[in-house]
């Protein structure tokens, strides 16, 4: 007889009892929780809003306009040799896609999923952007990044961490690239750092670029984009073409040559050194000691004046 | 028995997803803690919109007619091709493109302070307006329009279908248990204009923002906000923007000025 008064064998089977139930609800709360490290799932089909900057990013930007951009003189300087004939003569420029960074400014449809192991634990996500089939991995499960001497690509080399409902990603491992279609420059030295938020069936992504060669200050922007079930995304198809045969240079102007770089300003009614970019030019007390329009502002708006969500970007429509 | 392990999974699952459900930002156990008390992130502070973004059409007054990236309708596009800031001026409704659903995307400085314990105070030194964010409520059956409306906030719960009814989470819990954003919801908005050259938001519009805290590895802090304005009249779906202010280490460079219509 036990203290108890109770049978051994009878309290030896209570016991056992008591341990089944307790492994089995410890079983069940290990079944029932969730990654450990998983705070928001991006998984999905994403699609692309332009309620910013829409002129630029759909029908591309006018040459010369670097508003917005806090550039050094070298930056500007390259751009300023850019000309559009040399995608159409320099077969390596036909199918170079967008880096990660522009990717996700100048924005289009995205596919995010994610990879889990045996264990259901977050290894990383992936993304898919129909534009130049550009697919990216961002890792998840704490590996380094690559020494500096490793391969660099359009896409990066990506690790993600979570700030409570945000992720925040750090690229590295670049190649050279633009931040805006109109040849501005992006260096293989920089590095960007991503936040993604997600609110209800909102994306929200801020790229924050910091590049020692062309950049005075790291270029913060943000885009959005909004849960779409029934979008399905195709792949992408890229030939090289000779569009100019017989060219025998690559198409440029060389410094203090190019003949539109006061286009944007005249169109639009601005100040030319606004419109040189800068970082001093993009605080609120610029405004102060921004000078007069380069020439006579037009009375209204005559180019790009009614893009809208989508593609209805006419240069001049024919209502106006 | 098989209904007796039902009841065991599901006593279980549940409590667990309470558990991580009521998680939200750690605190000690106790009575709830105020909206303030309770801030994931710290807005508060002298913050700047740094314009990397939109650039042509927020440092300085579009051309008259140019709406571009807005989802505008018809009737929108005939009062954009009419805007006449003289106009304004006479009627003295220079503050129009100093709404709610505009402010955020004018250049300038904004102040951000707790009032009390359940309301954050915005102030934006571009046309001197002032924005109230009240946790908990709705709006009083009283509520005039006016250029900020009225505003409910709330520290943004984890993601959720909307509407969805509620679930049995066996063998799966909800995530985003530790959300940092600020929602904040506004309506009764005095029409105004989502930009300077007079495009403009009905008397119908409602504002949805979620402000969102970041630090850079240089150690600069930001914000962004993004805006989802819905305009039954004049906007044929929503209109969604994001913008990013940079904080400041205190407001000598804040300098409150009127509203202007040009």
């Amino acid at each position: 007889m036990a203290r108890s008064g109770v049978p051994l064998p009878a309290r030896l089977a209570e016991y056992v009892a008591a341990g089944l139930q307790t492994g089995f609800i410890l079983a069940l709360l290990l079944a029932c929780a969730s990654p450990a490290a998983a705070q928001v799932d991006f998984s999905g089909q994403w699609a692309p809003v332009y309620h910013e900057d829409n002129a630029e990013r759909i029908p591309g930007p006018e040459l010369a306009d670097y508003t917005g951009l806090p550039l050094n003189d070298a930056a500007r300087l390259q751009a300023d040799t850019w000309d559009a004939d040399r995608i159409s003569v320099v077969s390596s420029y036909q199918c170079r896609p967008h880096s990660a960074d522009y990717g996700m400014r100048g924005l289009g449809n995205l596919r995010v999923w994610a990879d889990l192991d045996e264990k259901q634990q977050l290894v990383a996500f992936h993304t898919y952007m129909p534009a130049w089939g550009s697919e990216r991995t961002i890792w998840m499960d704490g590996r380094p990044h690559p020494p500096d001497y490793a391969e660099y690509t359009f896409q990066g080399f990506s690790t993600g961490v979570w700030e409570g409902n945000m992720l925040t990603i750090t690229t590295t491992h670049l190649k050279t690239n633009y931040y805006r279609r109109n040849g501005v420059p992006a260096s293989d030295k920089r590095t960007v750092v991503e936040h993604w938020t997600r609110h209800a069936e909102f994306l929200t992504v801020v790229t924050v670029v910091t590049d020692p060669v062309f950049l005075t200050e790291p270029l913060v922007r943000s885009q959005n984009w909004f849960n779409d079930v029934g979008q399905a995304l195709p792949a992408f198809n890229c030939e090289y073409a000779s569009e100019l045969p017989g060219a025998q240079e690559v198409p440029n102007h060389l410094p203090g040559t190019n003949p539109y770089l006061t286009e944007f300003a005249d169109w639009y009614g601005l100040e030319l050194a606004a419109t040189r970019g800068g970082a001093e030019t993009m605080y609120p007390e610029y405004r102060l000691k921004m000078g007069a329009p380069h020439s006579k502002p037009p009375d209204r708006c005559k180019r790009y004046c009614t893009c809208g969500g989508g593609f209805n970007c006419d240069v001049n429509p024919a209502r106006r | 028995m098989i209904a007796r392990i039902g009841l065991l999974v599901a006593t279980v699952c549940v409590s667990a997803a309470s558990s991580l459900l009521a998680q939200g930002p750690p605190g000690p156990p106790g009575p709830p803690r105020s909206p303030k008390a309770a801030a994931p992130v710290d807005l508060t502070g002298y913050w700047v919109s740094v314009i990397a973004e939109d650039w042509r059409w927020r440092m300085v007054t579009p051309l008259k007619g140019d709406a571009a990236s807005i989802p505008i309708t018809p009737e929108s596009r005939k009062l954009v091709d009419a805007w006449d800031p003289a106009k304004d001026e006479a009627a003295s409704v220079q503050c129009k493109a100093y709404g709610a659903a505009g402010v955020m995307r004018l250049p300038g400085r904004v102040h951000i302070t707790w009032q009390d314990d359940t309301t954050l105070k915005l102030e934006t030194d571009a046309g001197t307006q002032t924005r109230l964010f009240r946790f908990g409520g709705t709006p009083p059956p009283t509520e005039k329009p006016s250029w900020q409306g009225y505003s409910v906030a709330n520290w943004e719960r984890p993601p959720a279908t909307p509407g969805a009814p509620p679930t049995l989470p066996i063998f799966a819990t909800r995530i985003g248990t530790r959300g940092r954003s600020l929602e904040v919801t506004t309506t009764h908005l005095r029409p105004g204009y989502l930009r300077k050259n007079g495009v403009p938001y009905g008397d119908k519009v409602s504002l949805t923002e979620y402000f969102d805290y970041y630090k850079e590895p240089n150690g600069d802090e930001w914000f962004t906000v993004t805006t989802i304005v819905r305009d039954p009249q004049y906007l044929n779906g929503p209109f969604i923007t994001s913008s990013d202010f940079k904080k400041e280490p205190d407001g000598s460079k804040w300098r409150p000025t009127p509203c202007t219509a040009r």
